[in-house]
């Protein structure tokens, strides 16, 4: 049982880092991104090509890849949304869906759809923990995934109470007009939410890659569960999106060992039903007189 | 303030020429001429749809115009808003704006954002109101708290100019009283006030010069004073407010 809740925790910080990266996107610009998983599975293919095709160093590869994530996210609000902002949610919607498409359609054309391995950044045996409560083991690369939550966690934590650009990003999100009239540059902050939403998606693809594989599929369960994880936290505030991530992936892999390894993507998706029935700010929304 | 009072912000006359704002097919600013003194409290009056707020907006550049707006001579017409803040406008906007969600510490430091170096104390020693409640959630405060921080948060960006938007608004009448006494003061430390609102009496006693639109176009200006003294004009622009 604790077994099953360490590596359920491992998956789920995963989804955490997911919907982290969904949720700074929808908070700031009011859009589902769902191109999300494919922008990293891209990422991903560029940093295994950098890395086998040109003997690049693995490390070096993934800072280029970040950076190029960041650059797509830039870009892709800039001048794939920003356009169409006054245009109906829909619209930008669709954009976002066009975004899927096209990287779906180039990783195919320039890797091909076979499975490509990817290394895990940390190798070496478990570490073994024996005591009264059992025996549990902890791989490297969980605690990799840990480490990069916590580590994104805080950082999202003091970058949004006590910088001014994080203020800025706040005051974006909770009203863009009002955000402008304080001198807050509005453009660079919807600018910024994409590039670092993007960026996560970059992450999630490196640490996802060892177990699933490059391939141009390869995130899309990630996207679904990263929207589940933003769901269940009320798709509001990155706490939300951590411990939703966490928990959802508690359950399923609850669900998985003890109910049926199939029931598991169908678990996520009753939850969002469930808690949009009777949770509609998710487990963690908050209730803030006055907003708008 | 403290920085504001000690050396006292110097602001130039500000003029709008032929300024005309449509959304959509409405025109909702036909063609405006504003002369506003620098140090002044100019006061913008009329009723809702008059284009008062819609000129608030065009001189912070948060709609699109055409006409001219120049400051001290040089034309701001190409400023986006947040540049336009830099350069010392701000506008408070009406139904106060803030961020429910944030602290009113959070709120003051998003107000600086344009800022150097932020300094809560000068603004906190004109609303000792929200000292105590820096760290308090901007949602729960009370109404009249709510626009104290407005006002509070505009004025962090240590602007030359702010554009007050109906601060009055759904307020209590000793609130009322000491939004003005702010404003006042806020004066009083060199800023040029520009105040739309419609609660004529509240403007007039403290403005130094008075437009009143009426659909989208000055119907008449001039001093307070002198826009008192006609019983007509009272009846029909000012609700028939007491000399």
């Amino acid at each position: 049982m604790m077994n099953q809740i360490i590596l359920g925790l491992s998956t789920g910080a995963t989804y955490s880092l997911v919907a982290i990266g969904l949720v700074m996107m929808y908070k700031v610009s009011g859009v589902m991104n769902f191109a999300y998983a494919n922008m990293g599975m891209f990422v991903t293919y560029l940093i295994w090509w950098l890395a086998t095709s040109f003997g690049m160093n693995l490390y070096v590869s993934i800072a280029i890849g970040i950076i190029f994530a960041a650059a797509m996210g830039v870009v892709v609000e800039r001048y794939g949304l920003r356009p169409i902002r006054h245009l109906s949610h829909a619209s930008m919607l669709i954009v976002t869906f066009g975004i899927l498409m096209i990287l779906e359609g180039l990783a195919m054309q320039i890797w091909g759809t076979d499975y490509k391995a990817f290394p895990e950044l940390i190798t070496g045996s478990p570490y073994v923990f024996r005591g009264d409560f059992g025996i549990f083991v902890l791989r490297r690369q969980d605690i990799l995934i840990f480490s990069i939550l916590i580590a994104v966690s805080i950082a999202l934590l003091i970058f949004t109470r006590y910088t001014k650009f994080g203020i800025a990003v706040r005051a974006v999100s909770e009203n863009e007009e009002i955000a402008g009239y304080m001198g807050i540059n509005v453009g660079s902050v919807l600018a910024f939410s994409w590039g670092f939403g993007a960026s996560m998606a970059a992450v999630v693809g490196i640490v996802a890659a060892p177990k699933v594989f490059v391939s141009p599929t390869m995130l899309t369960y990630y996207q679904i569960q990263g929207f589940t994880a933003a769901v269940l936290g009320g798709f509001e505030t990155f706490t939300g999106a951590v411990f939703g991530g966490l928990i959802l992936g508690v359950i399923e892999k609850l669900v998985g060992n003890y109910i049926s390894e199939g029931f598991k993507a169908t678990i996520s998706l009753v939850i969002i039903i469930i808690v949009l029935i009777f949770f509609p700010k998710g487990l963690f929304g908050r209730n803030v007189r006055g907003r708008a | 303030m403290a920085e504001n009072s000690s050396k006292k912000i110097i602001s130039k006359d500000v003029e709008i020429k032929n300024l005309q704002v449509w959304y959509g097919p409405v025109h909702a600013v036909k063609g405006i001429d504003l002369s506003i003194k620098a140090g002044s409290i100019t006061t913008i009056l009329g009723a809702n749809g008059a284009g008062k707020s819609t000129t608030l907006k065009a001189l912070a550049g948060g709609v699109k115009y055409t006409g001219s707006i120049s400051v001290g001579g040089e034309a701001i017409d190409t400023l986006p808003v947040h540049k336009r803040v830099e350069s010392g406008i701000v506008l408070c906007p009406e139904g106060r704006g803030i961020f429910y969600s944030m602290t009113v510490k959070e709120n003051l430091l998003a107000g600086a954002y344009r800022t150097k170096k932020v300094d809560y104390s000068s603004v906190l020693d004109i609303f000792p109101v929200l000292k105590d409640r820096v760290n308090q959630i901007a949602g729960t405060l009370s109404g009249g708290e709510q626009q104290m921080l407005a006002i509070a948060r505009a004025l962090m960006s240590n602007p030359s100019y702010l554009l007050l938007d109906e601060p009055s608004l759904g307020l209590a009448p000793v609130i009322i009283q000491k939004i003005a006494e702010v404003i006042k003061t806020i004066n009083g430390s060199g800023i040029t006030v520009v105040l739309v609102e419609q609660n004529t009496s509240l403007a007039l006693s403290i403005a130094n010069y008075a437009y009143v639109f009426e659909n989208g176009k000055v119907a008449l200006h001039g001093k307070p004073s002198e826009l008192l003294k006609s019983d007509a004009i009272r009846e029909k622009y000012l609700g028939g407010v007491a000399k």
